[in-house]
């Protein structure tokens, strides 16, 4: 009578059929399946399901995965009679043992768990366990930016068991290189995603052995149009438009000035809007070189009409003072001693045609007119022979606008050969 | 009373001892107690495997880092009887059934466990009772950084470890292998930061309330990359202050344009230091990119007020010859500057001009000037007159570009002697 009520208050939790089916009760899940024996086997199967992101500046990839685990734990065996697999309820994981895998050189990771957790556990007959679960990953990835944008950079998921040498657990891809697949519409919006595959390693730690090491490669190609339109074209487009100050006539001071003013400080706004989503890395990129380039003409074609400017002021200045020497200026009126600077033609300097206009000469002027006249012809004159000596100074200070005319013609053509060494070089 | 004690036995309560619990006698073990409770300190050894550093940020003042951290201690409450003396690898989980070191980070702002796909730890135990105990870890610890040389600075930054509650009488924490017990990964490598060294001290706390406790550091040192500020800040603010002293080579009666030249240099110089504060913490003291681009700042700025003078000169000197030739009828005789200064055309000499508030094109200017030819006959004559009496104020207002001549020797001279004093200084 005592036993029997005894047996009645059971304060025992009636143990769920599962734990009957699988014995849970007598698995220990500190201990994995053999423990004390040879290594255990677990397959492992990858399919992707999307590439979330890639960030330079962290340098690092984020990805949504299903990850599958496949080995034998003869503990976990029922008796069955169709030899149909049982899919069991994710929360029974904490109480058998399961691989432990990580993701090496990951930065953060989580299993999905909405609505709960995205775990999936199928039990054999014989022992066999399928054990599956959603997670996203963020790891390293170390990307070189000495191509940029012009680059494809190669990015690798490594797994590898935490504790479990490969004396305990030898890890494998199930179906070698088909063991990787992926959702057929994986795309990314900067790169193209060449290819996915497979290799297995082992990797070595001095204070705890040998393990073994699965990787997921993957090869990513940028897209350049993105870059195409934001930072080359713009900055093309501000080294012609440096070439229009050229073509301007060199009298227009500010408008020359401006421009090339206007283009490097363009230029300068170009190039930090570049930097500002890029990593600080020590070397330069493809894209730095074509845009410091570019500006190195833009900054060149300032110089050039400070060039333009200063060397014609010098020229002004030098005929002043051979006006001034000749102190009359001969009756030669305004209008045509501004032809002798050069900025028309040179042809009327020579000729008398202007210079019976004049009528507010003084008299006594009039022979030293024509003797002075004659003397600057031939001063005009033995300054070209000046020229013709070797004094090829002069000759330019006299042609200035000849830099203009070289420099429509040097500074386009220097342009494009750099542009096709460049895209050939890079692309 | 015999039947009873069996029955009792038969519907225990209690769940059945997991295989390993018997093995390492869990059930005798309590955890809140440390082993060698009462006697002497435990020893634990550490070892640190740093697997990346993953970012520095300026703004923070923080690092941080993903290390594999290792613990090694004898609790002999763990030993076991084995023919073989190897180790045994057990599941993460039995942690919290025995004791562990409480180590944690000092000066941590946030870390974490990785447990993707689980817990990221691993629990080896000896036959003899030593423990190997094994977690990855992320940590995001302060460091204090000193910017007064950035970016040419190093910066030193050290992760602390330390028992959060047992001091040196109870748990003596001390590096494994001495300095070797410190070793990273061979890709470790940040884009902006040259790692110098990795060094491992030990060192003893003391607090107030609690007492001394052994504290571990590991200590690393960075370099800062110089390149990326040289492209990015350096390289820019020399083009400008070149750029302004284009200025000086420009004909002093383009107004507009020197003018324009300078302010828009300055404009570039403000951007460019404004782009350098965005990603830095807002320090009380200077660093040493703000003393470079302040001072290029200053030159450019000299620039515009060097050309505010020469102008200001200029004018005074004109207004002196306006007075003296006295106002003609409804034209003003006024030298080439002042002309050149009003309508932006080049004019080589002197002109009657009509101060209407829209200037005619410049042609119809200079056929207008027919009708002064003798009084520009006589004014170089009295100019140099003038000059020589000995007024030498009135000599350097007359030369103006004199200013401009000794500008475009000084201001390159001084930038250069500051550039050296500069990179001596902080190189």
């Amino acid at each position: 009578s005592h036993i029997f009520k005894k047996n009645e208050d059971l304060t025992k939790a009636w143990k769920g059929k599962t734990e009957q089916l699988l014995k849970i009760d007598e698995h220990d899940f500190t201990m994995r399946p053999a423990f004390g024996g040879p290594a255990i086997p677990v397959g492992v199967d990858v399919q992707v399901e999307s590439l979330d992101s890639i960030s330079e500046v962290d340098m690092d990839f984020t990805m949504t995965l299903y990850l599958r685990h496949y080995w034998k734990d003869e503990r976990l065996s029922f008796p069955s009679t169709n030899n149909k697999s049982r899919t069991f309820d994710g929360r029974l994981v904490e109480k058998i043992w399961v691989p432990d895998v990580f993701f090496v050189h990951s930065k953060r990771s989580f299993i999905h768990d909405t609505t709960t957790d995205n775990i999936m556990l199928r039990v054999f007959p014989d022992g066999h366990v399928l054990y599956s679960m959603r997670v996203t990953v963020t790891a390293m990835c170390n990307m070189d930016f000495s191509r940029f944008p012009l680059d494809s950079q190669t990015c690798s998921l490594e797994l590898e068991s935490y504790a479990y040498t490969d004396e305990d657990l030898m890890l494998y891809w199930k179906n070698g290189n088909e063991s990787l697949k992926t959702d057929e519409k994986i795309s990314l919006s900067q790169f193209l995603i060449q290819k996915f595959h497979t290799t297995s390693r082992l990797a070595f730690y001095s204070s705890t052995g040998w393990y073994n090491r699965l990787y997921i490669n993957f090869t990513l190609r940028r897209h350049i149009f993105f870059f195409l339109l934001q930072t080359y074209f713009p900055a093309t487009l501000m080294v012609m438009l440096s070439w229009v100050s050229f073509w301007i006539d060199r009298r227009a001071v500010p408008a020359r000035v401006s421009l090339g003013i206007t283009t490097v400080l363009t230029m300068s706004t170009i190039i930090t809007g570049v930097n500002a989503s890029m990593p600080r890395v020590s070397y330069i990129k493809a894209v730095d070189i074509y845009l410091w380039v570019s500006f190195v003409f833009v900054f060149l074609s300032v110089l050039e009409y400070a060039a333009v400017n200063y060397l014609t002021t010098v020229q002004e200045r030098k005929e002043r003072k051979l006006r001034e020497r000749f102190s009359c200026s001969c009756g030669i009126p305004h209008s045509k001693t501004m032809m002798l600077d050069g900025n028309y033609s040179e042809s009327d300097a020579n000729s008398l045609a202007g210079y019976t206009r004049n009528q507010m000469v003084p008299e006594e002027e009039k022979p030293e007119k024509v003797v002075v006249h004659l003397a600057m012809s031939n001063e005009s004159n033995s300054s070209r022979k000046r020229g013709l000596k070797g004094h090829v100074g002069l000759r330019i200070i006299q042609n200035t606008h000849a830099i203009d005319k070289y420099s429509r013609l040097i500074f386009p053509g220097t342009y494009i050969v750099f542009n096709l060494i460049y895209w050939s070089v890079f692309s | 009373s015999k039947r009873e004690i069996k029955m009792r036995k038969l519907d225990s309560t209690k769940v059945r001892p997991l295989k390993s619990e018997q093995l390492l006698h869990i059930e005798d073990h309590d955890f809140a107690l440390r082993p060698g409770f009462g006697g002497s300190p435990i020893p634990v050894g550490i070892d640190v495997q740093v697997e990346s550093i993953d970012s520095i940020s300026e703004v923070d003042m923080d690092f941080t880092m993903t290390l594999y951290l290792r613990h090694y201690w004898k609790d002999e409450r763990l030993s076991f009887r084995s023919n073989k003396n190897k180790s045994m690898t057990f599941d993460g989980r039995l942690i919290k059934k025995i004791w562990v070191p409480d180590v944690f980070f000092v000066h941590s702002k946030r870390s974490f466990i990785h447990d993707t796909t689980v817990e990221n730890i691993m629990l080896r135990v000896y036959p003899d009772g030593n423990v190997l105990f094994s977690l990855r870890i992320t940590v995001s610890a302060m460091c204090f950084m000193d910017f007064s040389r950035f970016p040419l600075d190093t910066q030193n930054c050290s992760l602390e470890l330390e028992s959060y509650a047992y001091n040196e009488d109870d748990l003596m924490l001390y590096w494994k292998h001495g300095n070797k017990s410190l070793s990273t990964d061979e890709h470790i490598s940040l884009s902006q930061f040259f790692i110098e060294e990795f060094s491992a001290s030990s060192g003893l706390a003391f607090y107030s309330s609690t007492g001394w406790y052994n504290r571990l550091f590991i200590n690393f040192a960075l370099r800062r990359h110089i390149f990326f500020f040289v492209l990015q800040s350096y390289f820019p603010a020399m083009l400008m202050v070149m750029l302004s002293w284009v200025s000086f080579w420009i004909d002093r009666r383009a107004v507009p344009a020197r003018v324009s030249l300078g302010i828009t240099t300055v404009l570039t110089m403000s951007t460019i230091m404004t782009g350098v504060s965005a990603s830095m913490p807002q320090v009380s003291y200077i660093k040493a990119v703000d003393v470079y681009l302040w001072i290029s700042f200053l030159f450019v700025f000299l620039s515009v007020i060097e050309y505010a003078a020469v102008n200001y000169l200029t004018t005074i000197e004109e207004r002196k010859q306006l007075k003296k030739r006295g106002k003609a009828s409804g034209m003003y005789s006024m030298d080439a500057v002042q002309a050149m200064a009003f309508d932006g055309c080049f004019h080589d000499t002197d002109v009657d001009m009509d101060l209407t508030p829209f200037p005619e094109p410049c042609e119809e200017n200079e056929t207008r000037t027919s009708q002064t030819n003798i009084s520009n006959a006589d004014t170089p004559r009295l100019r140099r007159k003038r000059s020589l009496k000995g007024n030498v104020g009135r000599i350097i207002l007359q030369n103006n570009h004199v200013i401009d001549t000794y500008s475009r020797i000084i201001f390159p001279s001084v930038y250069i002697v500051f550039n050296f004093f500069y990179w001596g200084l902080y190189m």
